[in-house]
């Protein structure tokens, strides 16, 4: 009775409640039963690979499971080689890999043979924000000006650190909708990164760059050659950041998250789904892990299985509306 | 004098204990790594981060600043000793290096290798010191177009590189800018040359390519002309001395392209292999005996040793000074900085110059530390060509598909080894030279992808890439280097037929 009911509330809710419940809550408890392969779809060095190696990390710094989380990387067309493989796994309870908004535009852009819906979503774990990044002697001061710029002469280029219809294309063209833009009006050119982007902005070959704040973040303040005119976040972040103005501060109706979260095989069992939900929400309560997402600039963003869900699904609805837009909707 | 005192300061902090044998473990960490293709300096790198999570920055970069020039430091000896290159800056050694080797001169190229690469290193320290802050300028004053330039001037290298006929050069480097399309288009996401094979999304790596046209080729090769040692046995690996006019004739190849490769270093980019190839091609341009190129000749693998270790160096300009890292490799050691909470950057010498200048004097001592652990190293290692033939050429076969099975841990990529070491055969058999191949394999990507980035920022107008000055004086240089040669080869022949 007692264990029933715990069960339901560290279901429900919260970190914190968590960690009482796996201490009282073992005897119907599934635990994992040989090490977990935890994936993360890019070569090393990337964000889904951080992701990966830091949350294994801390979770085994923290001894908060009994089993260890293998980092594997599975590099491929964007994740397409990894999400193959780990379809083909369905019902496996030990193999996780790491997830972000990609999950939803490779599919909708025609590159994968599986969509979000064919695995088991497990935790949003945290999120980062779109920045707009101009040279620091630009004579932009603030996205009107940027915009109206851009709606002036519709030649101006727009850098961004991925390929046409990825994260940062996606998220231009939402803004630019947002200020009254045609979408497709941008003239965004895709770099090999965001750093690659962020030097061709500093020596003046493009106009502005659109990257992810926690990537820029370094590029800004006291002596910088960049300055940023606004993030995507509904409230000003912090740190570094503060002094940035939101879209919406500046009459932008918009917001952009890059969420990254953990997935699982396809038809994962609802207790072994529980076990990582909860772990997860555990890990995300730990000092070495606040210590390494302060450093790397991640903003905490948890949801739970069912909500994470919900979530994807509204995302591809808002995704795909972009990229029909932008006729690069190829499903 | 201010440089001076900054780097006493930066060695008095690269010179303490723990920072001394953290020097030590990455260059020794760095050579093995270099030796074995398949386990390159960006998968060793990002292994380690954990590691260093919990040192000093200064104490953290100076181990994985180690283990990446120490891997293009080793990255030479696959090359000259089996014809299989590991990393892309290693291949025009392999030129060189491996005729050498074939003629009972193992010993001595090694040797080359060595000197080249700890000079080549240690002046590249010496302009990054004095002259980092200023030359962030140059590293960002290169955009779409003026990369498209470089590739272009890099490209121009394929003369030089086939030496019986042109137009079979010029094929070969045709089907090396083919094989570098194959892939998701990054400018548009179109899939191209991928047969619906998710195997090929990401193109197909360089390394699969080298280790197929040039070592496992050299086995089929080495099998048909009678493997059972009819050729003239792989005698001893030779001295390792180089005698008095060696030296002399080296010294003028290795300056040189110390310099260029630090300097293409610090574009962000393909900066060692860019700066090897110009460097062996610059060389054999340069030389009275340039025709001996290929056949071994001692400059050809001094100058591409010098300027891929300089260029190694050079990519650490962009890295500290601007904060943007120029190659894959940098990529990683900024994310390790990161979360060590260092942040390069134009603020980083103010604000943690004992990371900086405490990495910039631990590279003099990892360059000391290179080459007194890789000299009496390379007798040891030489050995390997003592073996019994069809022992060599069984190990040469699993060295090639370890490598490139642990790189992917896909079967699809050694059906594709395999692949192209059948081209390579053929190509060999024909009489195509393989070396342009593999260069417009290297360069055509990016080139490809500057030219359009250059197009779309430009509105479509060619008159972009003329209108900059340092694109236009890059093409024009292409040009030279294109049309000097053949006129003089128009001049010669004139002549003869005069006569």
């Amino acid at each position: 009775m007692t264990t029933l009911s715990l069960k339901r509330i560290a279901v429900l809710a919260l970190p914190m409640a968590a960690l009482a419940m796996t201490t009282s809550a073992q005897a119907q408890e599934w635990t994992p039963s040989k090490s977990i392969e935890f994936i993360a779809p890019a070569n090393p060095g990337g964000g889904w690979d951080t992701l990966v190696r830091t949350m294994s990390r801390v979770i085994q710094q923290e001894s908060l499971a009994d089993e260890s989380f293998a980092a594997i990387n599975v590099p491929g067309g964007g994740g397409v080689v990894a999400w193959a493989q780990v379809a083909r796994d369905s019902g496996n309870p030990h193999k996780l890999f790491a997830t972000s908004p990609p999950m939803i535009l490779v599919p909708l852009a025609g590159a994968s043979r599986y969509d979000h819906t064919d695995f088991t979503p497990i935790a949003r774990i945290n999120t980062d924000y779109s920045i707009i990044l101009v040279a620091a002697d630009s004579e932009y001061q603030t996205l009107e000006d940027l915009f109206e710029a851009l709606k002036a002469n519709p030649g101006l280029s727009v850098g961004g650190g991925s390929a046409p219809g990825s994260m940062d294309h996606i998220s231009m063209a939402g803004l630019a909708s947002a200020a009254g833009m045609e979408p497709s009006a941008v003239n965004y050119i895709p770099f090999s990164g965001g750093g690659d982007a962020m030097t061709n902005l500093m020596g003046g070959h493009i106009e502005a760059v659109i990257g992810g704040a926690g990537e820029a973040v370094g590029q800004l303040g006291e002596g910088s050659q960049l300055r940023a005119l606004g993030v995507s976040s509904e409230e000003r972040l912090g740190g570094g950041l503060a002094e940035v103005p939101t879209y919406q501060e500046q009459g932008y109706d918009y917001t952009f998250d890059i969420w990254r979260g953990v997935m699982g095989a396809p038809e994962m069992p609802e207790e072994a789904v529980e076990y990582y939900e909860t772990l997860f929400a555990e890990m995300l309560e730990t000092d070495a892990w606040r210590e390494a997402s302060d450093q790397l600039g991640w903003i905490d963003a948890y949801q739970d299985s069912e909500t994470f869900g919900a979530f994807l699904d509204e995302q591809q609805a808002q995704f795909s509306s972009v990229l029909t837009d932008l006729g690069l909707l190829r499903q | 004098m201010d440089a001076l005192n900054n780097l006493m300061y930066g060695f008095g902090i690269a010179l303490e204990p723990i920072n001394i044998a953290y020097v030590f473990a990455g260059v020794f960490a760095g050579t093995i790594i270099g030796m074995l293709p398949g386990l390159g300096p960006i998968s060793a790198l990002a292994l380690m981060i954990p590691i260093t999570f919990a040192m000093e920055p200064s104490s953290g970069l100076i181990l994985m600043a180690g283990v990446y020039y120490g891997a293009i430091f080793g990255g030479s000896t696959s090359s000259i000793l089996l014809n299989a290159p590991g990393v892309a800056g290693t291949v025009a050694t392999s030129f060189d290096g491996y005729p050498m080797a074939k003629q009972g001169m193992a010993g001595k190229a090694l040797a080359i290798a060595a000197y080249a690469s700890f000079i080549g290193g240690t002046v590249s320290v010496i302009f990054l010191m004095l002259v980092a802050p200023l030359l962030s300028k140059v590293a960002v004053s290169f955009g779409p177009a003026e990369y498209f330039a470089l590739m272009v001037l890099g490209l121009t290298a394929v003369v030089s590189l086939s030496d019986k006929s042109l137009v079979k050069g010029l094929i070969a480097a045709v089907v090396g800018v083919m094989i570098s399309i194959v892939g998701i288009d990054t400018q548009t996401g179109t899939e191209r040359f991928t047969f619906n094979s998710i195997q090929l999304l990401d193109g197909i790596d360089f390394l699969v390519v080298a280790l197929g046209i040039f070592a496992l080729a050299e086995v089929f090769y080495m099998l048909l002309r009678g493997g059972g040692g009819k050729e003239a046995p792989r005698n001893a690996i030779g001295s390792l001395k180089l005698s008095g006019s060696e030296v002399k004739k080296i010294a003028g190849p290795i300056s040189r392209s110390s310099v260029l490769g630090f300097f293409t270093g610090v574009l962000p980019g393909a900066g060692a292999t860019i700066g090897s190839f110009l460097g062996y091609s610059m060389e054999k341009r340069l030389a009275k005996d340039g025709d001996t190129f290929g056949q071994g000749n001692i400059k050809g693998v001094a100058a591409p040793e010098a300027a891929n270790n300089a260029a190694c160096t050079g990519s650490f300009v962009p890295l500290l000074t601007l904060g943007v890292p120029g190659s894959g490799t940098t990529a990683v050691l900024l994310g390790a900085l990161l979360v060590m909470g260092v942040t390069p950057g134009p603020m980083m010498l103010e604000q943690r110059p004992d990371v900086f200048w405490g990495v910039i004097a631990s590279m003099y001592i990892g360059n000391i530390f290179l080459l007194v652990l890789n000299l009496p190293l390379i007798p040891l290692i030489a050995k390997i060509l003592d073996l019994p033939r069809p022992l060599l050429l069984s190990m040469i076969l699993i060295f090639c598909m370890i490598g490139v099975y642990g790189m992917s841990f896909s079967v699809f990529d050694l059906l594709l080894l395999l692949g192209f070491g059948l081209l390579g055969l053929g190509m060999r058999l024909f009489g195509f030279p393989t070396a342009p191949l593999i260069l417009a394999l290297i360069l055509g990507n990016i080139m490809e992808e500057s030219m359009r980035r250059a197009l779309q920022i430009s509105g479509g107008d060619w008159s972009t890439f003329i209108d900059k000055p340092i694109s236009l004086s890059l093409l024009v240089i292409a040009m030279l280097s294109l049309g000097l040669p053949l006129l003089k080869k128009r001049r010669n022949k004139a002549a003869t037929a005069a006569n």
